[in-house]
């Protein structure tokens, strides 16, 4: 391949990303103001300045627009634990602490798009849904590495070898977490930072006692 | 995990507040999900502390926050030892207003058990902290901006502990150094069950009067006002003007821009806490001074200012070796009402008897309800404290005016406590004075630990004097 051919395959794969992020980008101001199922796709098309098919291209459906979301969101939280160089030495919970907040604030400005995921998260056939193959390969990314942190964990002698705590526990908690923190009211959402930090350490002790 | 397991020693407050739940584990987890402030789980774990010790310890302790406790039982000292360590990891882990009572309490030296009170008086200086994450994760959600955003550094460990939170260190982007309070998320709802548990612990206690309802909602009002860094930033800056006047004072500055309700950056105040800077033997010159200066911040404050910066522990005074003062916490403000002011100064210094018609005029005036004659018992406790505890202290002869009170005297504060606690009983006595009292016994208890010598009556002298002046009465 030429120099100059190389160059351009490179600036396609660049344009092809802006693009992307643009449509994503106007999808989730839509789904904040009219919410996921009004959205439809020409207005997101619009709002991008893309042709409606173009769209498609990039995503075939509303869901994988919102699956796409969601995986920015868990990598950026695994990334910035992995990132942070205080966190290597600090307990397990306050990882975990660390983990779930900055998910929280990645979606906090997404606040309304996300009650409205969770509910099509329930919804059979959903491509957000729990057994759907795109969403479970997410999930399943996400608690490989919590159940790395936990291995580490275990390594460090932080908590004993727990037998009956699996990642899927910990699936559970935090979706718990995630209707708290849609259902909190209050100012900043300083319930869930505190239900979230109590509930853990609770966790991790119970954990260190078997 | 069988039900009846209890974790041992007390170094693992967190498994034992875990094992608490023992059993009913999911049940809390469910209800902390639904009910927004976990008052449940939190009742739970005192409940559990509770019937560990004995039947109603945090009921109990409040009511010795107000009552004094006459006769120990040396018996009880053993499990004094052994309780005070687990309240104070129960405590510390609550981290409500509990912890205020404990702090309260651990001022009563002599009421509350000496081994005991080494464990509370812990509780003072230091609580649990926030992970960093937390502490930033709050930070961000109160300011809305993060700390790297708004400071040049800042210390993710904090250096001091809150009782509703932490401090930590940080420079201002001008090279100021700064402490930065950060209050633990979701205190307040938190206080307002603790409260609703309280309340309901002490029932016995209000129904007999001992515990009167105005004094715990007065309590919970002020701890309640005391979440609000807001209405603290404003009260600094109260302080820092009207205090202007004595030059040994140093009242922090408030950096608004990055304040709120539950965050408070203001300018580093220099000093030791009392229990550090009596560590390096200060000399008897410096008691003495530093003793003085304490007192005449005290009366400057209750006779000029008519407001008392009085969350009466000693944790709340930085002592330097110049002589200088700093004061931290200005979370728990109480107005004196002038008539309240006008009551203290003509029983203050009383130079006539005790027993004179005039004397017991003015008792009446000060303690009794307006139309009600006060008991013979409580005109009793007052002259009776009059005489044998503020004579003592501050001899209202004016040929005694230079004498020096030795406050190492063990005797008077025992003399005081057990007055107060009497007179606490009365009724009729105003919140305003069991404010009073308790700020007093801040006051005494940190004179008697720095066994300072103070020309007690000359201070007071010259504050009347010009408290009357300034009112332009009598
Ligand atoms: N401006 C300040 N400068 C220096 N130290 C401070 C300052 N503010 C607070 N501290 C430290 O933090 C501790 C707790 O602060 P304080 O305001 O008393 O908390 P709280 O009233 O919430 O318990 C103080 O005892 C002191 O050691």
């Amino acid at each position: 391949m030429s120099r100059n051919s190389s160059q351009a395959a490179g600036r396609r794969a660049r344009n092809k990303e802006t693009t992307r992020s643009r449509i994503v980008a106007a999808a989730l101001a839509l789904f904040q103001v009219k919410g996921f199922d009004a959205t439809t796709t020409k207005a997101i098309a619009r709002k991008a300045r893309v042709a409606e098919g173009t769209v498609f291209n990039y995503f075939p459906t509303k869901e994988d627009i919102a699956l796409h979301f969601l995986e920015q969101e868990v990598e950026h939280a695994m990334a910035t634990v992995r990132a942070n160089k205080r966190l290597r030495k600090a307990p397990i919970e306050e990882k975990l602490f660390a983990l779930v907040q900055t998910q929280l604030e990645f979606l906090a400005p997404h606040e309304r798009f996300i009650g409205a995921a969770f509910v099509h998260a329930l919804t059979p056939g959903s491509k957000l849904g729990i057994f759907s193959p795109s969403a479970q390969e997410l999930q399943f990314r996400y608690l490989a590495f919590v159940q790395e942190l936990v291995d580490d964990a275990v390594r460090r002698g932080q908590l004993s070898a727990a037998s009956w705590w699996t990642p899927h526990v910990f699936w559970i908690y935090y979706l718990g977490i995630l209707l708290y923190w849609l259902h909190d009211p209050s100012p900043g959402k300083q319930q869930t930072l505190a239900f979230l930090d109590r509930s853990l350490k609770i966790g991790v002790a119970v954990l260190r006692q078997r | 995990m069988s039900a009846t397991k209890r974790p041992s020693g007390s170094a693992r407050p967190l498994a034992s507040a875990a094992a608490g739940l023992t059993g009913n584990v999911v049940g809390d987890m469910l209800q902390r999900l639904f009910h927004s402030t976990s008052a449940t789980g939190r009742a739970l774990r005192l409940a559990g502390l509770t019937a560990g010790v004995t039947g109603s310890y945090v009921g109990y302790m409040a009511q010795r926050m107000f009552l004094g406790v006459e006769g120990r039982d040396t018996k009880r000292r053993a499990t004094h030892a052994k309780t005070g360590h687990r309240i104070r990891d129960e405590l510390q882990l609550l981290r409500g207003p509990v912890m205020k009572v404990g702090q309260a309490l651990s001022l009563h030296t002599d009421l509350v058990p000496e081994e005991m009170l080494a464990e509370l008086t812990k509780l003072q200086m230091e609580a649990p902290g926030m992970h960093p994450s937390l502490a930033l994760a709050q930070f961000r959600a109160s300011v809305g901006r993060s700390p790297e955003q708004v400071f040049k550094r800042f210390d993710a460990e904090p250096f001091a502990a809150a009782s509703l939170g932490q401090v930590h260190r940080a420079v201002m982007r001008d090279g100021t150094c700064a402490a930065v309070k950060i209050q633990y998320p979701g205190i307040r709802a938190a206080i307002e069950s603790d409260f609703r548990w309280i309340r309901n612990v002490t029932l016995p206690a209000q129904a007999s009067g001992h515990l009167p309802k105005a004094a715990l909602d007065e309590m919970e009002s002020q701890i309640v006002a005391e979440t609000d860094y807001v209405r603290e930033a404003d009260h600094i800056e109260f302080f820092r003007t009207s205090l202007k006047p004595l030059d040994f004072v140093v009242v922090p500055d408030v950096y608004r821009d990055c304040s709120t309700d539950r965050v408070l950056t203001m300018s580093v105040v220099a000093g030791q806490h009392l229990d550090a800077f009596l560590a390096k033997h200060p000399s008897q010159r410096l008691r003495d001074i530093v003793g003085s200066r304490l007192l005449e911040l005290f009366y400057f404050q209750v006779l000029i200012l008519k407001v008392l910066h009085a969350d009466p522990h000693w944790g709340n005074y930085l002592f330097n070796d110049d002589g200088t003062i700093g004061l931290v916490d200005f979370g728990c403000v109480k107005q004196l009402g002038s008539e309240f002011i006008g009551r203290l100064r003509k029983s203050f210094l009383y130079p006539g008897r005790t027993d004179s018609p005039d004397f017991r005029r003015i008792v009446q005036e000060q303690f009794g309800s307006p139309g009600k004659k006060l008991s013979s018992v409580s005109q009793r406790a007052v002259a009776d404290f009059a005489e044998r505890f503020y004579r003592k202290v501050y001899p209202p002869d004016l040929k005694d005016a230079d004498r020096a009170f030795d406050f190492s005297d063990p005797g008077f504060l025992r003399d005081f406590l057990r007055a107060a606690g009497k007179l606490a009983r009365a009724k009729g006595s105003t919140t305003e004075y069991i404010f009073l009292v308790r700020a007093e016994i801040g006051l005494y208890t940190t004179l008697h630990r720095l066994k300072a010598r103070v020309h007690t009556s000359a201070i007071v002298r010259r504050l009347l004097a010009e408290s009357r002046k300034e009112d332009g009465s009598s």
